[in-house]
């Protein structure tokens, strides 16, 4: 860390690179070329999470390879990740630690505005062109234009199947492109006794993915976004469509709808007792926990498309990333370790311990990737438009104490939903202004 | 003849009232150790059984796995560690400051002695929820003015106080009800003997109250050692807070192995329940004191 070593800062150099359109690969060999970073200092890391599973050793897998990389000593503790959402606030206006996994959406953008988040556009910018503009523009805060969070991984939600109950019934095993397939699809497994769109709503979020699908489908993306942000009327008649739609299901769905939780469709997949089920495709690895044969049978498809204007060009990929604090003890340490995270060199060292999630950076090498994983990236890479899940495009206030029992009694009793949406309406416009 | 006719008939009647209470007692005692019995019974059983076959499905495999990974991911040394800290200091300070001001509030007459009793009884009534953001606030705001953010906040010395300010009205409460038990002619022969305030206090009332203060030590050992609130908003870093947060390192971010949560929820509630056979008595004792005099 001598004064000398700061002649040339290695970001302006990365900028350089990126504007002159040299490329991330020529980025990537001076990055490798710099032995020490310029900053110094230990770095706090907090992983959302459980010590002992698998994220944990990835995340201090990569924070191993940043201390070997720069010197500067990461020390990281892992924290369940409800618990730090629901005080995050608490959190960071107390002694945060310095970087965070955290989650792009209205969490970020919020806490941003409120002045909690440190401002990572420098790092995002020396990224460069390994982000695809769909990942910087889903990372970026729309108030202030600045992006507040270091994109790394997603998932997609999809509809989930079995490849051999499709079969069973005739039905083309590895697509459903239409609506009338789903439905097909669903009468034919309620024919043979068992539950045709499985749905646990209990804890009041798992219905949104598939209120989320449908108005995409029907109505497209930005309509939904701005549904979500309060420039459309939760009373409108496209509004209502979307719920005719869900309403259409509810007869293939099972009874206990408010009774169980994702883990309990899951259950229903798993156990053969239901046709589809809407979800995002983080449960793969209880299928493979159960058997092989389980795993090679499950299979994930776009939701089948309803409005031919807007085809299967959008779907919910919550996207995940590295966040700083503004009020840590290094935040120039924790801005360098989140580039690293989302950089060729910490991608490398989280699939080399074994991350199988999916990266959204072009230096992700996906060449490992079973049947089933790039059937995911398949999925991902048939979408246009990149929704978040509506408890992270819409305030944290209006999803899960709103929205989420709205959805919730309209599957109890689809007929009050006029009033309903009357209800709903009148809840976002009685929102205190951010 | 007929004294011995109504002897019976009223020995039946006794005997189909007692009948009826035991059932009616032993229902709900069903009902209260269901829970800890389905939990134990859950802790016996591996994941791949539920998510395979479903929750109440008859169990293909019974065995200790959960027992011995929850102890493995739960890294209980440092938790229960972090909670003894926690906890031991506590206790002692609540004991020893509830009993200085019972002993003043039972022993001399001020003007303010009800209000002030009522004002430690009112603070204990007050949901602690309620308190959440300005205790957060408080210790922030000190810390700032010491120049250490961490001096309470993040800080065991912070979660003791937090404790010792919530238990000292109950602990207050329920040693000047007993207090006030004891004969105020012993007080006076200390005073007349020409014991000063505090050697009255130390030689004379405090071993007087042993009692007492043995059935709080274990109710309010219990208390604290089951408090995850405090320790989970003001404690930023989880390797400080105690083995009630150790049970939150077993769920992730999706998925929950509940059989494994069973399992980490008997190991943790455990000392509580052994603390409970070994000082019975201290415990009934605890829940009538000062019952009879207040």
């Amino acid at each position: 860390m001598s004064d000398t070593e700061k002649g040339i800062s290695r970001r302006s150099v990365l900028k350089g690179a990126a504007v002159g359109g040299i490329g991330l690969a020529a980025g990537g060999s001076l990055l490798a070329g710099c032995a020490k970073s310029k900053v110094t200092g230990d770095i706090n890391f907090t992983i959302r999470g459980n010590l002992s599973d698998a994220g944990s050793k990835i995340a201090i897998a990569v924070n191993d390879a940043y201390t070997a990389k720069s010197g500067n000593k990461v020390i990281s503790q892992a924290v369940n990740s409800d618990d730090f959402q629901n005080n995050f606030v608490q959190i960071m206006q107390g002694t945060p630690d310095d970087a965070f996994g955290w989650m792009a959406g209205w969490r970020t953008n919020a806490r941003a505005d409120a002045g909690l988040l440190a401002d990572l556009s420098d790092q995002v910018a020396a990224l460069g062109s390994s982000l695809s503009a769909a990942a910087v523009q889903g990372a970026t805060n729309p108030t202030d234009g600045k992006q507040y969070i270091i994109p790394t991984t997603y998932y997609p939600w999809g509809l989930h199947y079995r490849k051999s109950t499709m079969t069973e019934l005739g039905l083309n095993p590895e697509s459903i492109a239409t609506w009338d397939d789903l439905i097909k699809l669903c009468e034919a497994t309620q024919k043979k006794g068992l539950v045709g769109y499985a749905l646990g709503d209990k804890g009041g979020w798992e219905a949104m993915g598939t209120f989320d699908i449908l108005n995409m489908r029907l109505n497209g993306y930005q309509f939904h976004i701005d549904l979500l942000n309060g420039k459309e009327q939760w009373t409108d008649p496209k509004v209502v469509e979307v719920f005719n739609y869900m309403g259409q299901l509810i007869p293939f769905m099972n009874k206990n709808v408010l009774d169980i939780s994702w883990d309990g469709m899951r259950d229903l997949l798993l156990q053969k007792k239901c046709g589809a089920m809407m979800m995002g495709s983080w449960f793969a690895n209880d299928f493979l926990a159960k058997s092989q044969e389980d795993y090679d049978d499950l299979w994930i498809v776009p939701f089948p498309e309803i409005n031919p204007e807007h085809g299967v060009d959008s779907i919910d990929a919550p996207l995940d990333g590295i966040a700083v604090a503004a009020n840590g003890k290094n935040v120039e340490g924790g801005k360098e370790l989140a580039e690293f995270w989302g950089s060729k060199e910490g991608i490398d060292a989280a699939v080399a311990a074994g991350d199988t999630n999916i990266y959204i950076s072009s230096e992700f090498d996906s060449s490992s990737y079973d049947a089933f994983n790039n059937q995911k990236l398949a999925v991902l890479g048939a979408a246009k438009n990149i929704g978040f899940f509506l408890d992270r495009d819409t305030r944290g206030d209006f999803a899960g104490p709103v929205v989420g029992p709205a959805i919730q009694s309209f599957l109890k009793n689809p007929k009050d939903l006029t009033k309903i949406l009357d209800n709903t309406q009148a809840q976002w416009d009685a929102l205190p202004a951010l | 003849m007929t004294t011995i006719v109504r002897d019976k008939k009223y020995r039946d009647k006794q005997k189909r009232k007692d009948n009826f209470i035991s059932v009616f007692i032993g229902f709900f005692a069903i009902v209260w150790i269901f829970p800890i019995l389905w939990t134990i019974w859950t802790s016996l059983r591996p994941y791949n059984d539920i998510i395979s076959y479903g929750v109440f499905s008859w169990p293909r495999h019974l065995n200790l796995d959960n027992y011995f990974n929850a102890f493995r991911q739960m890294g209980l040394t440092r938790y229960f560690l972090n909670t003894l800290y926690v906890t031991v200091p506590a206790v002692l300070l609540t004991l020893f400051l509830g009993s200085l001001i019972a002993f003043v509030v039972s022993r001399y007459s001020f003007k303010f002695n009800l209000s002030l009793l009522l004002l430690f009884t009112a603070g204990n009534m007050l949901p602690i929820v309620l308190t959440y953001i300005p205790v957060f606030w408080l210790y922030i705001k000190i810390g700032d003015l010491f120049g250490n953010r961490s001096l309470l906040y993040n800080n065991y010395l912070g979660i003791v106080l937090v404790h010792v300010a919530f238990q000292v009205g109950f602990a207050t409460f329920v040693l000047s009800s007993y207090m006030k038990t004891v004969p105020k002619e012993i007080s006076e022969s200390a005073i007349v003997d020409g014991a000063s305030v505090f050697r009255h206090y130390w030689n004379v009332m405090l071993p007087l109250l042993r009692p007492p203060l043995a059935a709080l030590g274990v109710l309010m050992s219990c208390w604290i050692y089951n408090d995850f609130f405090w320790a989970l908003i003001l404690m930023s870093q989880d390797s400080k807070r105690p083995v009630t947060s150790a049970l939150r390192q077993l769920q992730g971010e999706y998925v929950t192995d509940f059989n494994l949560l069973a399992a980490g929820a008997v190991i943790v509630a455990a000392p509580t329940v052994i603390l409970f056979f070994v000082l019975r008595k201290q415990f009934v004792s605890g829940l009538t004191l000062g019952s009879t005099k207040g």
